[in-house]
């Protein structure tokens, strides 16, 4: 077995994450697919909305509840695995709702969240809403099921720190406590209001309004007293959440290409991680080209290549030139990585960029046997 | 050939992560100034790359020249927050006894979606501005996040028409919406890669701004084509002879994984072709060990290029263009 498949052998969670365009969904299933080949029971659970992945794994799509692979699919792809693959798609919007389901005291209450204008607004497109509820998901299926291995593949951050901020961020505006002073409803008058002429000399308040318009903070008042009294709930799952991240039975995979906006993405993502003492389990660099020639002396011209090998004939010049530009790319690949691994120490896969994207189980099974 | 789209005003870079957004942008910001115009770069909330790639020193928030007739800023969500909140209060002493209050940095921490707000309104704002007359920038180039972040930050103001209740907020974002959605004054472009995923989701990120921003793709840059180099029947002798010894061992094997991924990049531009009837520019695969300014320069060269049969174009309203 390789390092990196060694080393997270034994955790029953593992986040993927990098940024967007490194293959990150692939590898989170091809590292699923190699526990389920050992006979574990897996789930992947992914952001993006992968068709091929869905359908390559004979799933028609991806829903917010899990799907197992059929025996068919495996058999397709002449693979026999021992134990169960799993699939799901998580849909944001969704499970805000049943986030929202469960910890409202009562129905109507419910209901009066889901209607309200901001929270459609933010469940769909609110800046860090889609880590939120991955976070909350996996919480979920960590504790209600019974998987030997949860893979998760995050959404494609902006922002390294999204994915580790974004809950609080976002608990921190429910249960916001300078939003509840600026917007206390008024108390007794059976109905809501702002009293934002209390707060300080009202020159606040007044500036406030100016900047954002009354009647937004009256709706933004209204929408945080919908949600008052959850807040310690939802305080209290991400406090869990946080604990399952940072169990060692939990790993980060990081994910990178070679190209330099993914590689400071994975260098930003595990300083992040170290500092919060979050267990990073390995490193897959994904898409590399590969070094044919391993400094076996300067590179062949087309006559020299011609000289050498007769039989190329006029392919000769085209030879020469195509493994010199190939060899240019490995080294851009080659300086690209020597920073990442530089930096991040342990266990690590170099994937080969593969003539084919991956899209059904064979392919996977291929990338896992890169890992 | 994207030369035209020069003559807006603002020129909006958005495409999924590692396609080479920040390369295309800083070449389109090469191209504008070749031709006379002064051209602000935005890069949104990221580790700068314009600045160095054009081979300067990163500018930060405060936009700074990289070149001759090429400045570049970063815009972060606290800093086009601080400019904001000073335009709408005007007096320095106001704001700072307003927003420099530590409760209400943190209750604007927390509202939806003020960061992208704030953000596409600083880019927006030096978009129209004017100064002694004449618009500041000829020309505004924004290296937009990756696609969903972009929709995001795209959708905004259009967002907020629906859901903001009259007041100032509002009023700004309708002159926001009206300027994004001109297409006499703002241009979308998608970059894309030749390969698989990266054109599903420019498919993707084409229906999503037209369905959730309200925004017309204006043009479609296909970056990093490899040529065709092998026929088919050079291709299978290829694979034939890559078990030979070096030096043609090696060769053969990087000109079939050649021959094979241009093969695979003809038939995924032909599906983006089919699925996307928008001008589209093809840039060659340049196989640089380093990124710098000539590299921009030979990409700007080749976006500039006129397409077969497409007259030369002259930038409006600036005399001597060069060609």
């Amino acid at each position: 077995m390789s390092a990196l498949l060694d080393a997270v052998a034994a955790r029953r969670v593992l986040v993927c994450v990098g940024s967007g365009g490194v293959g990150k969904t692939t590898v989170a299933a091809a590292l699923g697919l190699a526990r389920a080949m050992e006979g574990q029971r897996v789930l992947v659970c992914t952001i993006d909305p992968a068709r091929r992945l869905a359908s390559a794994m004979g799933l028609g799509a991806l829903g917010n509840v899990e799907a197992r692979v059929p025996a068919e699919a495996f058999a397709a792809a002449g693979l026999r695995p021992r134990g169960e693959l799993h699939a799901m798609m998580l849909d944001v919007k969704r499970t805000w709702d049943e986030l929202v389901a469960r910890h409202a005291p009562d129905p109507a209450r419910r209901d009066r969240i889901l209607r309200n204008r901001l929270y459609r607004q933010m469940s769909a497109a609110l800046a860090g809403s889609q880590e939120y509820m991955a976070m909350e998901k996996l919480h979920e299926l960590a504790t209600d099921r019974d998987y030997d291995l949860i893979v998760l593949d995050t959404p494609p951050t902006a922002h390294a720190l999204d994915f580790l901020d974004a809950p609080e961020r976002i608990i921190d505006f429910l249960g916001n406590e300078s939003a509840r002073v600026l917007l206390a409803p008024a108390v007794g008058a059976g109905r809501l209001g702002l009293r934002l002429a209390q707060v300080g000399s009202g020159l606040l308040a007044k500036t406030l309004a100016r900047f954002t318009g009354a009647e937004m903070l009256e709706d933004l008042g209204q929408f945080l007293s919908g949600f008052h009294g959850m807040y310690d709930g939802f305080k209290e799952r991400a406090a869990a959440v946080r604990a399952l991240l940072a169990a060692p039975s939990t790993g980060f995979v990081l994910v990178a290409s070679p190209s330099p906006p993914s590689i400071d993405e994975a260098l930003a993502f595990h300083e992040r991680l170290r500092d919060e003492e979050m267990p990073v389990a390995g490193l897959v660099a994904n898409r590399v080209t590969p070094d044919l020639w391993g400094g076996a002396g300067p590179l062949p011209d087309a006559a020299a290549l011609a000289a050498a090998a007769p039989e190329a004939g006029a392919l000769a010049a085209r030879l020469a030139a195509s493994l010199a530009e190939h060899q240019r790319l490995a080294e851009a690949d080659a300086r690209a990585l020597a920073r990442l691994f530089e930096a991040v120490p342990g266990p690590r896969a170099v994937v080969p960029r593969l003539e084919q994207d991956v899209h059904d189980l064979g392919g996977l099974a291929l990338l896992a046997a890169r890992l | 050939m994207l030369r035209p789209l020069l003559d807006r005003r603002l020129v909006v870079v958005t495409g999924k992560g590692g396609v080479g957004k920040s390369t295309v942008s800083a070449a389109l910001a090469l191209l504008a100034a070749r031709a006379g115009k002064r051209v602000l770069v935005c890069e949104v909330n990221t580790q700068e790359r314009v600045a160095p790639l054009l081979g300067a020193s990163p500018a930060g928030t405060s936009a700074r020249q990289a070149r001759p007739g090429i400045h570049t800023v970063v815009v972060t969500p606290a800093q086009a927050l601080r400019e904001y909140g000073l335009m709408v209060v005007k007096l320095q002493a106001v704001y700072d006894a307003v927003f420099e209050n530590r409760l209400v940095r943190h209750f604007l921490r927390m509202v939806p979606s003020l960061g992208e707000l704030v953000m596409i309104g600083k880019i927006l704002h030096e978009a129209r501005a004017e100064a002694g007359g004449r618009p500041r920038w000829d020309l505004v180039v924004v290296d937009a996040p990756s696609t969903g972040h972009a929709v995001q930050l795209l959708r905004v103001p259009g967002a907020m028409l629906g859901t903001v209740p009259p007041g100032p907020l509002r009023s700004d974002a309708v002159w926001m919406h009206d300027l994004l959605v001109d297409p006499a004054r703002t241009a979308l472009v998608m970059v894309t890669l030749p390969e698989e995923m990266p054109v599903t989701e420019t498919i993707e990120l084409d229906e999503a701004v037209r369905d959730q921003a309200g925004l017309t793709p204006a043009a479609l840059v296909v970056n990093a084509m490899p040529e065709r180099r092998f026929d088919g029947a050079e291709a299978a002798r290829l694979a034939a002879l890559a078990g030979a010894p070096p030096p043609l061992g090696p060769a053969a094997q990087a000109s079939h994984l050649q021959a094979a991924r241009a093969a695979a990049a003809e038939a995924e531009l032909g599906r983006l072709r089919a699925a996307l009837d928008l001008p589209t520019t093809v840039l060659p695969l340049l196989a640089a060990p380093w990124w710098g300014p000539s590299e921009v320069a030979a990409l700007a060269d080749a976006l500039g290029r006129p397409r077969p049969g497409e007259p030369a174009w002259a930038p409006e309203g600036l005399p001597g263009g060069r060609a």
